[in-house]
């Protein structure tokens, strides 16, 4: 922005800048219903895991008119997307962080961000991928930035194998069914919760993406900015990982 | 120590190191026909990859019923007004920015 056109008269700006304040003025009531009291709205758990996205049609056109809103600085229209999404990321952004009170930060700027640079969303990935991505890399961002994380060297959980390529130590025990009989299902996701802060972040985010919310490896790829080759490999390391750290919990060997 | 038995291949020569690089697109249905094929062959000879299997795709599921917990009402409040703040500040100025052109 130039700031010579506020200091002299500039008919062209000076009719930009009233046109947004005119449209500012209309906005200005920020509509304070929860998104829990719309079920238009309300996500269910179900439609949670299969992704973010409203698969239907109208639901398509309903966001295709949101991202419009967004554009031109609509104010309800961010609302209305804070209740539609807010829940969504800020699931992922603690389960990248590990920690509620950043989560909360990571929600607010990605929401504020969307508000400023709605314009630059072309529309090439769905919007809910846009969101994903903005979550992702400022829950990554944080965690560059807070030196917190607690990832430690996979090698020792990874599976072993022999010159030959036959399993190092044997028998593999299988462990699945133990492992309900042993632990509740909260206590299983503890650990697991546990295991998962272990991992490098960018494991950690292709992991949460894929398993936790149910995105596919090409959406995994755009949001995170890999290969899909690449989401794959680390998705892999990160779940041999994991069950490395599952085996290892129950006694048994992670190999 | 005990004798170690050989390590089962399939009839294409594959290794359970081999197979435990093809589980994540086999749990998928995205391998080949082929390697499938090759895949379950090597299942029906080596019972410790069947072990290897049932786990890695205990884990798969274990982190998928991880439970959606909603946005706790404080946060979803606090964020709110952080915007709302954000915003009509934004207002404020360009406001003030008309007003300086009309005059």
């Amino acid at each position: 922005m130039k700031q010579g056109c506020f200091d002299g008269p500039c008919q062209k700006d000076k009719e930009t800048f009233m046109s947004a304040a005119n449209h500012f003025v209309s906005q200005t009531s920020f509509s304070a219903a929860p998104a829990a009291s719309s079920s238009r709205t309300a996500l269910r758990p179900t439609q949670a895991r299969t992704g973010i996205s409203p698969r239907r049609s109208n639901t398509a056109a309903a966001e295709a008119s949101l991202i419009t809103r967004l554009k031109a600085g609509n104010q309800s229209a961010l609302e209305e997307a804070f209740n539609l999404y807010s829940a969504k990321l800020y699931n992922i952004a603690q389960r990248i962080l590990g920690e509620a009170a950043d989560a909360e930060e990571v929600i607010q700027d990605v929401f504020w961000t969307v508000y400023r640079k709605a314009k630059s969303f072309q529309g090439n990935s769905q919007f809910s991928t846009w969101l994903y991505r903005l979550t992702v890399n400022t829950a990554l961002g944080k965690i560059r930035r807070s030196k917190k994380n607690q990832e430690v060297e996979y090698d020792e959980f990874l599976p072993k194998f022999q010159k030959d390529g036959h399993h190092l130590i044997r028998p593999v025990i299988d462990w699945s069914d133990t492992l309900d009989e042993k632990y509740a299902a909260q206590e299983i996701h503890i650990l697991l919760g546990k295991a998962l802060d272990q991992l490098k972040p960018l494991d950690k985010s292709v992991i949460v993406l894929s398993d936790l919310e149910g995105l596919s490896d090409k959406e995994i790829a755009v949001t995170v900015g890999l290969t899909v080759s690449a989401v794959k490999t680390r998705l892999h390391r990160a779940r041999l990982f994991l069950r490395g750290k599952l085996a290892v919990q129950l006694g048994y060997s992670a190999a | 120590m005990p004798k170690r038995t050989p390590a089962p291949k399939t009839p294409t020569g594959k290794t359970c190191k081999q197979m435990s690089a093809l589980v994540l697109d086999y749990v998928t249905d995205r391998l080949s026909p082929r390697l499938t094929r090759e895949f379950e062959q090597h299942l029906r000879i080596c019972p410790d990859c069947v072990n290897f299997l049932n786990t890695y795709k205990k884990t798969v599921s274990v982190a998928g019923s991880i439970s959606y917990s909603a946005i706790p009402a404080k946060v979803r409040n606090n964020v709110l007004v952080f915007l709302r703040k954000k915003m009509q500040r934004i207002l404020a100025c360009l406001v003030y920015l008309a007003s300086q052109f009309t005059s």
